[in-house]
């Protein structure tokens, strides 16, 4: 699903985001990335979501070059990946159900499909009976299930969670993690990056641990490293 | 592009216009002021346009025979003239007519004193053509193929009159043209900063775009729509305003001043409002476009 080799992300003021990881993440996979601040977390996700191209090095995702992709083949790219950030990053003025129709309008989508898709995740999510509810009169932990359906309604074979717990209490942020265990279940590969150290201990997935900018431990099924 | 697209873009695209009233309001108002002083030289040039057609025809170029040319080879000569294609009409005047005519131009008493010529003629080697051109511009072509020709004599022209018509016209196109070029940057430039006004706002929106998927023309195209509408409004105003007020005045100086009516010929307020109406939308739509497509480019990318 994912492939980076030998990747380098050097900002034009010179400092060094990532150098030189490999990481490969199969399909079906549910992985944590962690570290702490400046580790290179967030570059990496902006690099697969190619809103930044790397330095050198290869990065694949869904068997696409992100080094060779064309301009216009980004929202392509971009559908085949659901995303959730820790701030939401929701429309104010939209209820619920708009807000999560918007994800399928701005791809085009047609009325009907869009009528069809949106009660199923509103349901995955156990936000149903919420639809007409503005993101103020939501919960932190209720705006984030929103997110999350959000990023799921194209049916993105990848989800790619950057810090989702990081505005949650440890009830919803757990309820979250629960959330996306749930949906790897039915086969998404999830990415969570992370810096929630309870919670990749509880979990016990696959824990790939930065630190300035390089790969210092990847676990198959374990906690946070001391590492990082 | 799809029909939900379209609908999506313009309905944003409104709703930018609204929620940005302030701005769109000095664009329009801009857009309008520009494109309402444009209309004024449009209106004043069409004008002037149909006066200089009525003067054409009034301003002639007259040729006199050779002494010993026959009547029927002049008519001959004048059926050559008239296939030209920049010939409107020809008047043969004959020597009796003209001798009539330059009577006709003297008070009771000078036509008294003429009558001492009796039945002769004076102007018996006078008979001349008339000739009225169907445009100015081609006179003086006109008068040297005429002199060229067997058979005539003493070709006149208004030469002087021509040339000044016709430079007046070219002033008032440059300066018109000067004026609109200047107005149309200031509503382009008014246009983009209302757009980017619109862009700045919705910065958060446009990223979560991006983000999940939409395509640069999705993401674009509501801020291009907001530019063609503000300036379709911008230019429907002026329009509107072009019309009643020209129809006012034209009904106000036909009126009060009955003489023009000789001297200028006034487009019917109809007809300036059919030519208006394109030229007017075509400006509005193309510096809406403009406006917007440059803000658009230039602070929406990747």
């Amino acid at each position: 699903m994912i492939v980076l080799e030998n990747v380098v992300k050097e900002y034009p003021n010179g400092v060094k985001a990532l150098d030189g990881i490999d990481i490969s993440i199969d399909k079906g996979e549910f992985v944590f990335i962690v570290g702490n601040s400046g580790s290179g977390k967030s570059t990496l996700v902006k690099l697969l979501l190619r809103e930044i191209k790397q330095t050198s090095g290869k990065i694949v995702v869904k068997s696409t070059n992100l080094d060779k992709i064309r301009r216009s083949k980004i929202p392509k790219l971009r559908r085949e990946i659901g995303v959730v950030f820790q701030d939401f990053r929701l429309l104010k003025t939209l209820n619920v159900y708009e807000n999560i129709a918007f994800a399928l309008r701005v791809t085009e989508t047609p009325m009907r499909k869009i009528r069809r898709q949106v009660p199923v995740v509103l349901s995955l999510v156990g936000l149903s009976d919420k639809y007409k509810a503005l993101p103020k009169e939501l919960s932190g932990g209720e705006q984030q299930r929103v997110a999350i359906a959000r990023a799921l309604v194209n049916n993105p074979p990848l989800l790619i969670a950057d810090e989702p717990t990081g505005n949650l209490d440890p009830q919803n942020s757990w309820e979250i993690m629960k959330l996306l265990e749930d949906i790897n279940k039915r086969g998404t590969t999830v990415v969570v990056v992370t810096h929630n150290r309870e919670i990749v201990n509880k979990m016990q997935k696959r824990v790939i641990t930065l630190k300035k900018g390089k790969v210092v431990c990847d676990i198959e099924r374990g906690g946070y490293s001391d590492e990082s | 592009m799809k029909a939900s697209t379209l609908g999506y873009s313009l309905k944003q695209g409104t709703k930018n216009i609204w929620k940005n009233r302030l701005f769109s309001i000095a664009s329009i108002s801009t857009m309008a002021a520009c494109l309402f002083i444009f209309s004024i030289f449009f209106i004043v040039m069409i004008n002037f346009q149909s006066s200089i057609d009525k003067m054409q025809t009034a301003l002639g170029v007259t040729t006199l025979f050779e002494e010993d040319m026959k009547e029927e080879d002049i008519l001959k000569l004048k059926n050559e003239i008239e296939k030209r294609a920049e010939v409107e009409s020809v008047i043969y005047v004959t020597a009796a007519q003209a001798w009539e005519n330059y009577k006709a131009g003297y008070s009771e008493e000078g036509r008294e004193l003429l009558e001492m010529f009796g039945d002769d003629n004076p102007l018996a080697n006078s008979a001349s053509f008339e000739i009225h051109l169907k445009d100015v511009a081609m006179q003086d072509a006109f008068v040297e193929y005429l002199e060229s020709v067997q058979g005539t004599r003493n070709v006149r022209a208004s030469a002087a009159a021509a040339n000044m018509i016709m430079n007046t016209g070219l002033l008032i196109s440059y300066i018109s043209l000067g004026v609109t070029i200047v107005l149309l940057c200031v509503a382009i430039f008014l246009i983009g900063n209302t757009v980017t006004v619109g862009i700045t706002v919705r910065k958060d929106e446009i990223k979560i775009m991006k983000l999940i998927g939409a395509t640069d023309f999705f993401v674009k195209a509501p801020f291009i729509f907001e530019g063609i509408l503000l300036g379709v409004i911008g230019a429907i105003i002026p329009l509107t305003l072009t019309f009643y007020a020209y129809k006012e005045v034209v009904t106000y100086l036909s009126k009060s001043f009955d003489d023009l009516n000789k001297v200028l010929a006034f487009v019917p307020p109809i007809t300036v409002l059919k030519s208006l109406i394109p030229v007017s939308l075509i400006l509005g739509i193309g510096i809406g476009f403009i406006g917007s497509y440059l803000t658009v480019r230039k602070h929406i990318r990747d």
